[in-house]
């Protein structure tokens, strides 16, 4: 059977799904010797995979190792597709900056956060773990990002997410940003408190209230 | 003001209107489940109003009460403001019945106390010395009354005991729940609240409180008078040496976690607020780090780990897993975080160790057998049972390797367990009690953080499991663990079959030993230096390690 888009993407969205890796990177390099299209086969393949794989998790079929092992298996996928996106393609991105607050160094789920952001098309910007609210701040700033989204496990560290809203209240910069916050100790209530624009309980949920935020009115 | 009346505990507080239910509780002391900290997201301080007048429900925790409950009038305490007079049902986590475990490997002590008394026939006077230091010179022959505390700073629970210092002998203890978890549940909350001069002078009080009514209750039973107690022995991990210190612990809840105090040093009694001798002294055991504690130290000294022999790994299993790899007597330790789950919090139906809880859970025949403390009416799972229960699950293959549970497997022997509830699949157990799927989540990440700490301990001297020649363990599960479970889990690796003893509360029996031999203080100071504290969140295999050891 001669494979065409639609069938290679189903089946690159299916190794996803399945974690396979090594399947994934064929049906990849597959979809580059017939000459297909490569954003197709990322949108329709490789991130609808990882959707599949995000909705497993919600339904808690999936837990972390799956969702890593699925994104092991796009990340792979990508490698062989991106040198072959003709530049143009290169839609511009929303971006989003990452990272575990200030005294945490728990970061495990930041990166799932991060991993899912990525598989949904934003362009993520990850600063790592321990990270002063200035620097939240500025690269926000530098970077032209339009969320900033924190993390942290520790109850001791979580009034600094409230220093990242106020620092950029001083500056005047409080519309400019969506700011999302995340992880074990946080919840909706603790969001409102600080003047959060959200908080999400899980990872999927995390992807699901950027685009509601980004296609929100500023 | 509004009265809020607490029906099942006959208590009465008036509160400010905007007050939470759970404010009013603390106020009326009654001890609330609140491993959540009053953000909304555990469900645990469930509360019943007689009518919805006087309360507004918070918004926030719908997903933890059903329709059904809130009509008939549960709420959140934590999410709940009151604003007009109300009564309300609210059930204290009493310990009735609450099995502390206080018995810990007892070593052969030798009796050389710190404290001696030296009668003075001439002047009838018995003169006190702590080392070679007079404390003080009390009239008459006092030199049969010498005693001593050990203290056991859990962060769930307290046991002092006296000990007299001429026999080495128990003559009574006390335990009860840490009073601190009123104002705040788990080390994290309580380092946070601590950092404030004034939440730290509270945890401060509450504890002392706590520990001098204890004092009081074995004093009572021994028939000893207070003042003639010289010397007590705190062990606990470092944040509770912090707050029983009264020492700000803001650096232990912040990367790097440094700790302020190093321990092996003695206070006055009297500024720590003990009820003893007002020349008595307090005694803090070494620190090794922020998360490897006093407690830890008293467990390396009650263990004789320095001077075994071959490859021996201690581990003590709570909220905080802290193990020490004893390799021919060079020591390295480190601590990971397991959070609540082994204390039975954060489980659907997780409860303390109480009346009620199963504690103990096996698949036979196509049938459940459950054993519960105090043999009562099954109401919940405790940490063993809760362990129990997964660890049999995963070797049955209820739960495959990555712990999704296998509810439409019909051959498998007990599948007329599996129910639905909410539209989720659950595990049923006995009686209300079940697991969902949620609650083998949650033992999945507690496990990993132990097996991680456990394989990076091991991978830092080049070793592999096979080669660990015994493993105790210690902490609160104290002998109810089952080493089946615990392998099964994956929570210890398969090479340690029959190489596991359960040496109980080593906390406490470290402490009576510091207390009885002033001479381990000394080695145990030059032990603890040799310690070195592997910080887990600089390791860049710890990652890695975790993720891959959530699977069963």
């Amino acid at each position: 059977m001669p494979e065409t888009l639609d069938t290679l993407a189903q089946s690159l969205s299916d190794a996803v799904v399945n974690m396979d890796e090594e399947r994934t990177r064929e049906l990849a390099i597959a979809v580059v010797d017939l000459g297909l299209n490569p954003l197709a086969a990322i949108e329709r393949g490789l991130v609808d995979g990882m959707n599949r794989a995000g909705k497993l998790f919600e339904t808690e079929e999936y837990f972390i190792p799956e969702l890593l092992l699925c994104s092991d298996a796009m990340y792979a996928g990508l490698e062989v597709l991106r040198p072959h996106l003709p530049n143009a393609s290169e839609v511009k991105k929303h971006k989003i900056v990452i990272g575990v607050v200030e005294g945490d160094t728990h970061d495990i789920g930041k990166n799932l956060v991060k991993i899912l952001l990525d598989a949904a098309g934003y362009e993520v910007v990850d600063l790592g773990r321990d990270i002063e609210p200035k620097r939240f701040v500025e690269t926000a700033i530098r970077e032209g990002a339009r969320v900033i989204a924190l993390s942290t496990l520790m109850t001791t560290t979580m009034d600094a997410m409230a220093d990242v809203v106020r620092l950029l209240a001083e500056g005047n910069l409080r519309d400019r940003f969506k700011v999302i916050v995340g992880g074990g100790p946080i919840s909706q209530a603790f969001a409102d408190r600080i003047g959060a624009d959200g908080y999400a309980a899980s990872a999927p949920a995390a992807v699901k209230l950027v685009q509601r935020l980004i296609t929100e009115p500023a | 003001m509004s009265k809020v009346t607490f029906a099942l505990q006959g208590i009465t507080v008036r509160v400010d209107a905007g007050a939470s239910l759970l404010d009013a509780a603390i106020q009326a002391g009654i001890l609330v489940e609140t491993p959540c900290d009053g953000t909304g997201t555990c469900g645990k301080c469930r509360a019943k109003a007689s009518s919805a007048t006087g309360l507004i429900a918070g918004v926030y925790a719908n997903d933890l009460l059903s329709d059904a409950e809130r009509a008939a009038g549960w709420v959140l305490a934590c999410q709940t403001k009151v604003i007009g007079d109300v009564t309300v049902e609210v059930e204290t986590s009493v310990d009735d019945g609450l099995k502390i475990i206080s018995d810990g490997h007892e070593l052969a002590v030798k009796i050389r106390p710190w404290i001696r008394k030296v009668f003075q026939t001439e002047l009838l006077t018995t003169q006190v010395y702590g080392g070679a230091k007079l404390l003080a010179t009390e009239p008459s022959d006092t030199t049969q009354f010498g005693y001593g505390l050990s203290v056991d700073i859990g962060t769930t629970t307290l046991v002092t005991s006296l000990i007299d210092l001429a026999n080495g002998q128990e003559l009574a203890s006390a335990s009860s729940l840490n009073p601190q978890a009123r104002q705040a549940q788990d080390v994290l909350s309580r380092i946070k609240l601590g950092s404030q001069p004034d939440g730290l002078r509270q945890l401060r009080n509450d504890l002392m409180t706590e520990i001098n009514r204890q004092i009081g209750e074995a004093t009572a039973a021994a028939g000893v008078i207070p003042r003639h107690i010289y010397e007590a022995v705190f062990s606990g991990n470092t944040t509770m040496l912090h707050l029983a210190t009264g020492t700000n612990p803001a650096s232990l809840g912040k990367y790097p976690y440094t700790p302020s105090l190093s321990g092996g040093c003695h206070l006055p009694a009297e500024i720590v607020g003990l009820a003893i001798s007002q020349h008595g002294l307090v005694y803090l055991p070494p620190i090794m780090s922020a998360y490897v504690g006093a407690d830890i130290t008293s467990g390396i000294l009650a263990t004789a780990l320095a001077h075994e022999g071959g490859v021996v790994l201690f581990v003590d299993i709570g909220t905080n897993g802290e193990m020490v790899l004893a390799v021919n007597g060079t020591l390295v330790a480190t601590s990971t975080a397991a959070g609540p789950a082994f204390e039975g919090m954060n489980i659907a139906c997780g409860m303390r160790a109480n009346r009620g809880a199963i504690e103990r859970v096996s698949l036979t025949e196509r049938r459940i057998d459950v054993q519960t403390i105090g043999e009562g009416e099954p109401i919940g799972l405790c940490g063993s049972g809760l362990l129990d229960a997964v660890g049999e699950l995963a070797a049955t293959r209820g739960v495959d390797a990555n712990g999704r549970f296998q509810f439409k497997d019909e051959s498998w022997p007990w599948s007329k367990q599996w129910d639905v509830l909410d539209g989720k699949p659950i595990f049923r157990i006995a009686g209300p009690v079940y697991l969902s799927q949620k609650d083998i989540r949650q033992v999945q990440l507690a496990k990993a953080a132990v097996r991680a700490g456990i394989e990076l301990l091991l991978k830092s001297n080049d070793l592999q499991a096979s080669q660990v020649d015994r493993v105790l363990i210690a902490g609160s599960f104290g002998f109810h663990l089952r080493t089946e479970s615990l392998i099964h889990l994956g929570l210890l690796p398969p090479e340690f079959e029959n190489r596991v003893h359960f040496v109980g509360n080593t906390s406490k029996s470290g402490g009576r030993a510091f207390l009885l031999d002033y001479h381990t203080r000394d080695e145990m100071m030059s032990v603890t230096q040799g310690v070195r504290v592997l910080e887990l969140a600089n390791d860049p295999a710890f990652e890695k390690t975790f993720l891959r050891s959530i699977s069963f």
